[in-house]
């Protein structure tokens, strides 16, 4: 049994579900279309790199980054989740007024890739295209990171963090807060009249899952050790995006289900197809291309089939009534 | 009001998925022991076969087919029979890295592993090498020029190295006085910035003028304003890269000076047919002949281990329909990958071991040949000469190897052109006292 | 100066390429109230088409009524069979961009064994490059700036003058109050798919024509590029459309001038950005789609 193969597995699901989860507070929950959401998990890897790396000179001196201030954990992985919060804080002031929401959506859209470029194109910033490589991971200087029990280690960070951020999920799901947050996202105009602040809920619910998105950054990029433009391109919110939807949005666990399902799940088990069909060795980029129409057929297909997700948001009803059911609830905007 | 009772009720099939993966995750037990083993044995193509860089990984698997053919044309690895699988590491370290972790635990019979380009060598390397998988890896980058990695062998050298043959050839080239200013223009892309910065490094040091130091955004519909700016520049000679949006650039460039195009020089990339095309139907290739000059790779392109490449590659073509192999004949990767392979199996028969540990040691012997080793340009002939007892130096399709002492190998610089086929022309070459004075100049050796 | 006056010159041929593609874009929006992320692709798609067209030794300028056949017909049948039968089933704005997200890339990962990852171009003449007070254009070019023009002010006819027009604005503005006084709306959206999905087609050749290489990652660029443009002059509002596409365009090449070139996107993005946040309407500040300028 290779353990390093698991040990990916379960990490990736472990950043995943944590991003997912975060998705689903800004989205599902608050009816927030964060189609940038990928940038807050980019700006928490960079931050817990440079916060870990040592001073651009070492290691022969061939990247240029700002930082390098060579903290030990978990400084790393709280510098991340705080970086994730306060780039909630401009992007969410600039985005977040009485935007429709698809307009909403490109406008946020359109900011990742303006950050994309930013970043590829000021070099001596965070590296340009090549990106940070060789970042340590937590306690990389007392475990080899490339023995086993480091795989087991780094499992051991992940899972605490996962059951950190769905206890937070959940109370701020299942509480009052998360109602006016619902009210918010299914008739903001009543929820304003009865006293809420859509704005201020709106920007708090942002930089909240901006810091979980940072966390989640910062976890991966320890893993890995490398952090470039390539990996948090604006098709990443898309797939997470996906995730969230077919996962069943509004709930905690459907972005646990989205998030094995899809990023997880269906780019992974991808890689199983044979490379042989019968006997018939298909062009090399052929498979490759084929896996992102599976998942384009995917999501349409559960898009179609079952829009309200694997796992629909549970209908809540006042106590006293009779047993709430899952509805089948298909929401027009 | 929804209680967590319903909430902690995760579904069984979310944890199912996972159970299938992880029990995909595992692989048979590795084989260890003295002899050859019996069994299959996989050769890994770990490189992009999607996203941007899709076009690496197909040049990397046809250098593995072919090479697969020699070797098991020659009877196998002591009878095993050798296959090339890919694996897409979809040009991006977060996938790559369990692409190399699904490629590593499913196949216990991995000989060894080419590709990891610069898109993704940062990652898998450091994986590859803990795993004792023997790689031969296309990354340009210059942390790799003095590595600590046992497994790791790079042919090819480093991006820099285009980099200072390029400002040599603006230097020292045939056919024209030393130029004076130079304008870089090279895209915003990883391989790009492998080589900017030790370019301007090196002119600087030496002293020569830089005209513009302009970066582009590949894949932009227009660089009009660009090649505006530039022209004001006035430079001599451009040198560029530029994959994909050569055409466009250079278009403008024929347009906007009247007609005429400057001086260009290109990296060891641009000589590439595909890059030949775009340019040639951009600027027409009375302009293209007149003033195009690239850097090559010293590959010959002929002798014995030249001629069996070319035969295996053919066969390659037809029995893998899709593969398109005999595109990459002379595509640099393609060659050098085979003669990796080659390498490969040799020394796991030199070593007669099937354990990594036991034979990867015998990768940098076989290259560089100890004092007194038969030369041997095949596969087959390596087998018969070790066979009859003798050691062995390999020099295959692409010529001699030197490691040096971080399994480094690169044989110097060509002075090169194209010609109106776009076949590759030397036209001359730099001295070993020309390339050390600008690497020198431009550090990192 | 001779750059910035060089750089608006090149501004104008940008503006004609995104002019063309962000009309069609913005009327798909208007009519049928959604954005079309797979627009992009069938402007590569239709760009193909004249490709195949083209080097079968057929003139570039008529190979465009190629490109334009085959945006229209792909169009169509992307309404036809996806959009229109999701929009029914009551799918929210945010399913519906992800269905176009996901349509374009099932056409783009569709294209690629077909065409492969290399680069294409087309074979055109370009003709003789004329200069004047500092402006820099080829006959081709110049041409190509004609086309827009052309196309620009046929919609305008289209929309102002005829009863097609009228029923598209109509249906625009109110659906089931268009429906109610007889107009056939359905029919009418299938029109407006085919014509869009022309100027989508023409503006995949041009664009193709402008850029010199392209290739199957040539749609997704377009597309941002599109939509702010569309956005930027009020969403919905062909106008509106042109006008982004000149305030686009100029500020691109203009900025390539002023400051570093590699960020001469980035500008231009930030800008409709900074309209969004402003003026999230758009400039032209009409409430209903498609309403006659004036």
């Amino acid at each position: 049994m290779n353990s390093y193969y698991a040990a990916t597995l379960l990490v990736y699901a472990g950043v995943d579900i944590i991003a997912c989860l975060a998705l689903n507070l800004q989205f599902g929950i608050s009816g927030i279309v964060n189609f940038s959401f990928i940038i807050f998990q980019a700006v928490g890897a960079y931050a817990a790199a440079i916060l870990s790396m040592p001073p651009d000179t070492a290691n022969g001196g061939y990247q240029v980054y700002v930082g390098g201030l060579q903290l030990p954990f978990p400084i790393p992985w709280i510098g991340g989740a705080l970086a994730g919060g306060l780039l909630a804080i401009p992007v969410g002031l600039v985005v977040l007024r009485k935007l429709r929401s698809d307009y909403q959506a490109i406008a946020l859209l359109v900011l990742s890739v303006i950050a994309n470029s930013v970043i590829t194109n000021a070099r001596p910033f965070l590296n340009g295209a090549a990106g940070i490589a060789q970042v340590p991971g937590p306690f990389s200087d007392q475990v080899d990171p490339l023995s086993q029990s480091y795989q087991l280690l780094y499992v051991g960070l992940t899972f605490p963090c996962v059951l950190l951020v769905w206890l937070i999920a959940s109370r701020i799901v299942n509480s009052p807060y998360g109602r006016s947050l619902r009210a918010m996202r299914d008739h903001e105009v009543a929820a304003t009249a009865l006293g809420k602040n859509p704005v201020q809920m709106k920007m708090t619910i942002f930089i909240v899952g901006g810091i979980i998105g940072g966390l989640s950054g910062a976890i991966l990029v320890g893993y890995i050790a490398v952090w470039a433009p390539s990996e948090w391109l604006y098709p990443e919110t898309i797939i997470l995006f996906a995730a969230v939807i077919v996962g069943g949005r509004g709930n905690n666990v459907g972005a646990i289900l989205g998030a094995l399902l899809v990023p997880v799940g269906f780019e992974e088990a991808t890689r199983l197809i044979p490379a042989t069909i019968g006997g018939w060795v298909p062009p090399p980029n052929l498979i490759p291309a084929m896996q992102w129409v599976a998942i384009g057929l995917l999501i349409i297909g559960f898009l179609w089939f079952r829009p309200q997700g694997v796992r629909p948001e549970p209908r809540r009803v006042f106590e006293g009534s009779p047993e709430a059911e899952e509805v089948d609830r298909v929401r027009t905007a | 009001m929804t209680t967590f009772r319903s909430s902690l009720r995760v579904p069984a099939f979310a944890v199912s998925t996972l159970a299938v993966l992880l029990l995909a995750a595992c692989g048979g037990s590795t084989s260890t022991g003295g002899g050859l083993g019996s069994g299959p044995l996989l050769e890994g193509v770990l490189a992009p076969f999607s996203g941007a860089d899709a076009s690496f990984g197909p040049r990397y698997l046809a250098g593995c087919y072919a090479a697969a053919l020699s070797i098991n044309g020659a009877g196998g690895i002591g009878g095993r029979q050798l296959s090339c699988q890919q694996f897409d590491t979809r040009g991006e370290p977060a996938d790559a890295v369990p692409a190399a972790n699904a490629m590593i635990s499913s196949n216990s019979n991995l000989m060894g592993v080419v590709g990891c380009t610069s898109d993704e060598a940062s990652t898998v390397v450091p994986i590859l090498d803990r795993s004792h998988i023997p790689m031969v890896c296309m990354t340009g980058q210059s942390e790799f020029n003095k590595t600590s990695f046992k497994y790791f062998h790079r042919l090819v050298p480093p991006d820099s190295f285009d980099a200072y043959a390029m400002i040599g050839s603006a230097l020292f080239g045939p056919n024209h006085a030393p130029y004076k200013r130079i304008a870089l223009v090279f895209g915003d892309d990883i391989g790009s910035q492998n080589f900017v910065g030790p370019a301007v490094a090196a002119l600087n040091k030496l002293g020569v003028t830089i005209a513009i130091n302009q970066a582009i955004h590949l894949g932009a519909a227009s660089y009009r304003t660009e090649v505006a700016a530039m022209l004001q520049t006035h430079p001599d000679v451009i040198l560029t890269e530029t994959i994909g949006s050569a055409g466009t650039y250079m278009k403008e460039v024929q347009q906007q000076n009247g007609g005429n195009v400057i001086p260009f020089i290109g990296t060891s990339a641009t000589i590439d047919p595909v890059w030949f095309q775009q340019v040639v139907d951009a600027i027409g290739l009375p302009a293209f002949l007149a003033n195009y000059t690239a850097v090559d790779l010293r590959l010959s392109l002929q002798g014995a281990g030249y001629d069996e490449f070319l035969t295996e590659l053919t066969a390659a073509d037809s029995k893998f329909s899709g593969s398109n192999a005999l595109t990459y004949k002379g595509k640099s990767p393609t060659v050098h990958l085979y003669d990796g392979i080659i390498l490969t199996a040799l020394a796991m028969v030199a070593a007669n071991s099937s354990d990594p540990t036991v034979y990867n040691p015998k990768i940098f012997e076989i290259a560089n040949g100890v004092s007194g080793a038969t030369v041997v340009n095949t596969f087959k002939d390596g087998v018969a000469a070790l066979k009859a007892g003798k050691s062995i130096r390999y020099v295959g399709a692409a010529g001699e190897n030197n490691f040096n002492q971080w399994n480094n190998s690169q044989q110097g610089y060509n002075l090169v052109t194209m010609d109106k086929d776009g076949n590759e022309q030397v036209v001359g070459q730099l001295t070993e006292a020309q390339t050390q004075k600008i690497i020198d100049a431009g550090g990192n050796a | 100066m001779d750059l910035y006056v060089a750089a608006l010159g090149f501004g104008l041929i940008s503006v004609s390429v995104i002019a063309i593609a962000a009309v069609g874009f913005t009327m798909q929006f208007g009519i049928t109230n959604m954005i079309n992320l797979a627009y992009g692709e069938v402007m590569m798609v239709s760009g193909y088409a004249a490709f195949y067209v083209n080097r079968a030794g057929v003139n570039i300028w008529i190979a465009m009524f190629a490109g334009a056949l085959a945006g229209a017909v792909l169009s169509f049948l992307l309404n036809r069979f996806l959009y229109a039968p999701f929009q029914r089933k009551g799918t929210n704005l945010i399913g519906m961009v992800i269905v176009s997200l996901a349509a374009s890339l099932m056409i783009a990962n569709l294209m690629l064994p077909i065409v492969g990852y290399y680069t294409s171009s087309y074979v055109v003449d370009q003709g003789p490059l004329l200069r004047s007070n500092g402006l820099v254009l080829t006959t081709a070019q110049i041409a190509i700036i004609a086309v827009a023009v052309i196309l620009m002010l046929a919609i305008h006819g289209l929309l102002r003058y005829t009863r097609l027009g009228k029923a598209m604005r109509a249906t625009a503005a109110n659906p089931t109050l268009a429906r109610n006084c007889g107009i056939p709306t359905q029919r009418v959206i299938d029109v407006v798919w085919l014509i869009t999905g022309a100027l989508c087609g023409v503006a995949g050749v041009v664009a193709g024509m402008n850029s010199e290489n392209f290739a199957v990652s040539s749609g997704a660029s377009y597309l941002i590029t599109i939509i702010a443009a569309a956005v930027l002059g009020g969403a919905g509002q062909p106008y509106g459309a042109m006008i982004g596409a000149l305030i686009i365009g100029i500020v691109t090449e203009l900025s390539a001038a002023a400051i570093a070139p590699e960020y001469k996107e980035v500008v231009a993005f930030a800008m409709l950005v900074l309209v969004m946040v402003l003026r999230p309407q758009g400039l032209l500040a009409k409430r209903g789609a498609l309403a006659a300028a004036g």
